[in-house]
């Protein structure tokens, strides 16, 4: 049953009472409208994406040589102190500059007047020529309406350099067309049509590379492709450009397709949605279907399949027999989906006990899966404002994955599973048992030293 | 160009000045009125206390607007989300905070408390920010919403115990773990009991703000809540940043300086003033700020910045020989020739706060 919200007790829902609502009747109280959103660390990256990681600000340096000028009111932009140098260690450096929008801005849109001027002066002012600046935009100018992409065309022109909007606008993150996805499509927008390359493809979805180790560039080069460019691995604005050559693009995070769309009307390249999994057999699926599109003549991709995958599932039972006691927290704030990732585990004869996490229709095929398997699962919302009575005490979790499932539990094994480098396929699957040993035999070694 | 910054980042705004007031006391439910990211950059980046074990269920939140919100106005659907929050949390009161979004849409936060007490039975408090300001600003409007919503008329100072009330008290202007050490040092100084107003935890401290035997007030930011208290209790107030020990100067000061610029929150920038003058009296020294420069307390040659660009042209035409301030305005003045002494500014630098995180764990802070 779901707890009632009046008394001092954390909201959930087990992973039966979902299914049994079905997709088309999702609670309230995972419903983004409905109630305030608590701000809590275990919230950090929906409130702030780019606090611990990729908001728009930071992705749309992800263009090489780029630079980028918000316009905003100072607030928007406070968080930038701590991307652009206010400590050394951080590697955006002088990348940033800002104009400050005061109330007369606000009220007469007079900023848009000033923007050409203030984007050459931040443009001559830093030693080397960017390849492109990018124009950050807020709520504010969400609000007011504005018409960026003219504004941009008239810096363009005073500037000698390109120049493209990007708009974070956190109104409508809910909406068809959110910042993240909307930020990626400003930046591939910066390719032209080039001459197509037949052993080429792009990685669409990341701003930081796929983890080095997994199968999926030698399946690919399997397949005949020799050239496989992601943005994070582009060392120059020209290694970006020929991304324009690539025959078609993968797209491996939902938030890319609208990117992917534009290439495809404006370049004339076609994607191929994946889905990052951390079952066994839907990996092998999937590239089996991958390969049945791209080379169907291959003969061998099965017999290559075939081997990491019982490898990882030998992997997935020894695991089970060395720390098939563990009770899982699986949280959202990691490189995973939490619902694939927690019927993947149960499939893999562990026990997931709590999932921190929204689910959205399209997490419905897993939620009635895992109904089957773990109906008892229970399940919360970072976002809930009850979830400030949530007490780690009686759950009887001994590891928690993500950084918010860790924030909820203190003091136990954590994974953050918050990888630089983005884990996929079977080597991900790997991956994440191995931190989960190190995690868990760490724990024990503490516990030991304290007896 | 005044609002561009080439350099220089923006400064902590006026909503997680506010913010930060509300934070530590127990039972508020602070509801910051934006589409989540306002509400993230302050707990993320402004809000060091954030982290820590004591305060990890503080009850901050976004009001999760979304474009239709914005541009219909849902006052109403604001309430019923603060309604529902309040029956899980039960609050003692509630305090919205503004960001650009109700500025750019006009919201009138007096109709919104005022809906939201009769809804919700609560006392319930607005700052009316809107994300352009400076962290002070927020804090000074913050200091006297609480104080006008909850000080007590009855309440004096009582016979035989002195408490000391402190305004000014933000992690923006005192470096983390050393609330701890200023009230350490301020009861060596005779007093009972010291309250640190943004820092302490009891709502009550607010209601019998009236008790204080006297105030102090240690940034421009709380000269406003004790002007008030000494016009609604008498009060008396005294301005002292109390420099802590770490913080003075004269170790690391080159020899002789002819001519120093201080630049930090203006009581502090006095108090190092002070300590540089006793031992060189005859230096020229100018404090510059900026954030609010109160004439009273300033010296003729003092200066406020509205500008990088005013600050970096300051600079260049006094030719100062020895600067201290914040690391981060290095940046700004690379034709610099003189001595530059750091003197980290929260408000300024906005170290993220999980790295404060790492040195904040025994909850010296909040004390």
């Amino acid at each position: 049953m779901a707890k009632d919200t009046k008394t001092r007790v954390p909201w959930y829902q087990t992973v039966r009472e979902l299914a049994k609502r079905g997709r088309e009747d999702i609670p309230e109280e995972f419903q983004l409208d409905t109630h305030l959103i608590w701000n809590s660390p275990a919230a950090l990256d929906f409130n702030s994406p780019g606090a611990d990681g990729f908001g728009v600000k930071r992705a749309a340096l992800s263009v090489p040589g780029s630079i980028e000028l918000l316009l905003s009111p100072g607030c928007c932009g406070r968080n930038t102190a701590a991307l652009s140098g206010a400590r050394d260690d951080v590697p955006f450096g002088e990348r940033f500059a800002f104009y400050e929008l005061d109330e007369k801005d606000i009220v007469t849109g007079a900023h848009l007047r000033k923007i050409p001027e203030a984007v050459e002066r931040f443009v001559n002012s830093r030693k080397e020529k960017p390849s492109v600046v990018m124009l950050c935009l807020t709520c504010v100018d969400a609000l007011l309406g504005t018409d960026m992409e003219r504004v941009a065309r008239k810096a363009e022109a005073r500037a000698g350099v390109r120049v493209r909007p990007c708009y974070m606008y956190a109104l409508t993150r809910d909406g068809i067309h959110p910042p993240m996805a909307a930020v990626r499509e400003s930046m591939y927008s910066l390719l032209e049509k080039a001459k197509k390359d037949p052993a080429a493809c792009n990685i669409l979805g990341y701003f930081t590379p796929l983890d080095r180790d997994t199968e999926f560039f030698p399946f690919l080069r399997s397949i005949g492709l020799r050239r496989i460019r992601e943005i994070s691995t582009c060392p120059d604005y020209e290694s970006f450009l020929q991304m324009a050559q690539a025959n078609f693009n993968l797209v491996l995070n939902p938030e890319a397709r609208d990117a992917a769309r534009r290439l495809e009307k404006d370049l004339g390249i076609p994607s191929i949605e994946l889905t990052r999994t951390y079952q066994a057999d839907k990996i092998e699926h999937q590239y089996l279907a991958l390969s049945s599109i791209l080379a169907p003549e291959a003969k061998n991709i099965g017999p290559m399949l075939g081997a990491p995958k019982t490898a990882l599932l030998q992997h997935a039972r020894l695991f089970q027999r060395l720390y098939g006691d563990v009770h899982i927290a699986v949280g959202s704030r990691l490189d995973a989906n939490p619902f694939d990732l927690a019927l993947a585990l149960t499939r893999y004869g562990l026990t997931v006990d709590e999932i921190f996490a929204n689910p959205s229709p399209q997490d419905y095929a897993y939620i009635q899966a895992l109904a089957k398997l773990s109906p008892q699962t229970r399940v919360y919302t970072n976002l809930s404002p009850t979830m400030t009575a949530y007490d780690a005490a009686a759950s009887g979790i001994t590891l928690a994955l993500g950084k918010d499932a860790a924030y909820y539990h203190p003091g136990i094994a954590a994974v953050p599973w918050d990888q630089p480098q983005q884990p996929f396929g079977f080597a991900a699957v790997h991956r994440l048992f191995h931190e989960m040993v190190a995690a868990l035999d760490e724990e024990a070694a503490k516990e030991g030293h304290a007896q | 160009m005044k609002g561009l910054r080439l350099y220089l980042p923006p400064f902590a705004p006026d909503d997680a000045g506010a913010a930060s007031v509300f934070f530590p006391i127990d039972g508020a439910m602070v509801v910051i009125c934006d589409a989540g990211g306002c509400a993230g950059n302050i707990c993320g980046f402004d809000e060091p206390r954030w982290h820590l074990p004591s305060l990890r269920r503080a009850a901050v939140f976004s009001a999760g607007l979304r474009d239709m919100d914005a541009i219909l106005g849902r006052d109403e659907k604001l309430i019923e989300k603060m309604k529902r929050a309040a029956s899980a949390i039960h609050p003692r009161f509630a305090a919205l905070i503004g960001t650009p979004v109700p500025a750019v849409i006009g919201t009138d936060f007096r109709a919104l408390t005022r809906m939201a007490e009769k809804r919700l039975g609560l006392p319930c408090i607005a700052v009316p920010t809107n994300g352009i300001g400076l962290y002070d600003k927020g804090i000074e409007l913050a200091y006297l919403a609480m104080l006008k919503r909850f000080a007590s008329a009855e309440k004096r100072p009582q016979s035989g115990h002195r408490t000391l009330g402190v305004f000014g008290a933000s992690p923006f202007d005192l470096p983390i773990l050393e609330g701890r050490t200023l009230r350490r040092s301020l009861l060596a100084l005779g007093f009972d009991t010291v309250r640190l107003y943004g820092i302490d935890r009891s709502l009550e401290d607010w209601q019998n703000v009236g008790e204080n035997a006297e105030n102090l007030v240690i940034a421009p930011s709380g000269l406003a809540a004790a002007k008030w208290a000494q016009e609604r209790f008498g009060t008396p107030f005294t301005v002292r940043f109390p420099l802590l020990p770490n913080e003075e100067p004269a170790g690391g000061l080159p020899l002789n300086p002819k001519k120093i610029l201080i630049v930090d929150q203006q009581f502090k920038a006095n108090a190092l003033r002070g300590s540089i003058r006793q031992m060189l009296p005859d230096t020229a020294i100018t404090c510059g700020t900026f954030f609010q420069q109160v004439p009273d307390y300033a010296e003729p040659q003092d200066k406020t910045f509205d500008s990088e660009e005013a600050f970096v042209a300051f600079v260049a035409a006094q030719q100062f020989d020895l600067i201290l301030g914040d690391p981060i305005f290095r940046r700004a003045l690379p034709d610099y020739q003189g001595a530059y002494l750091d003197s980290p500014h929260f408000a300024v630098n906005g170290s993220p706060a999980r790295d404060n995180e790492r040195t904040s764990k025994n909850e010296g802070y909040v004390l």
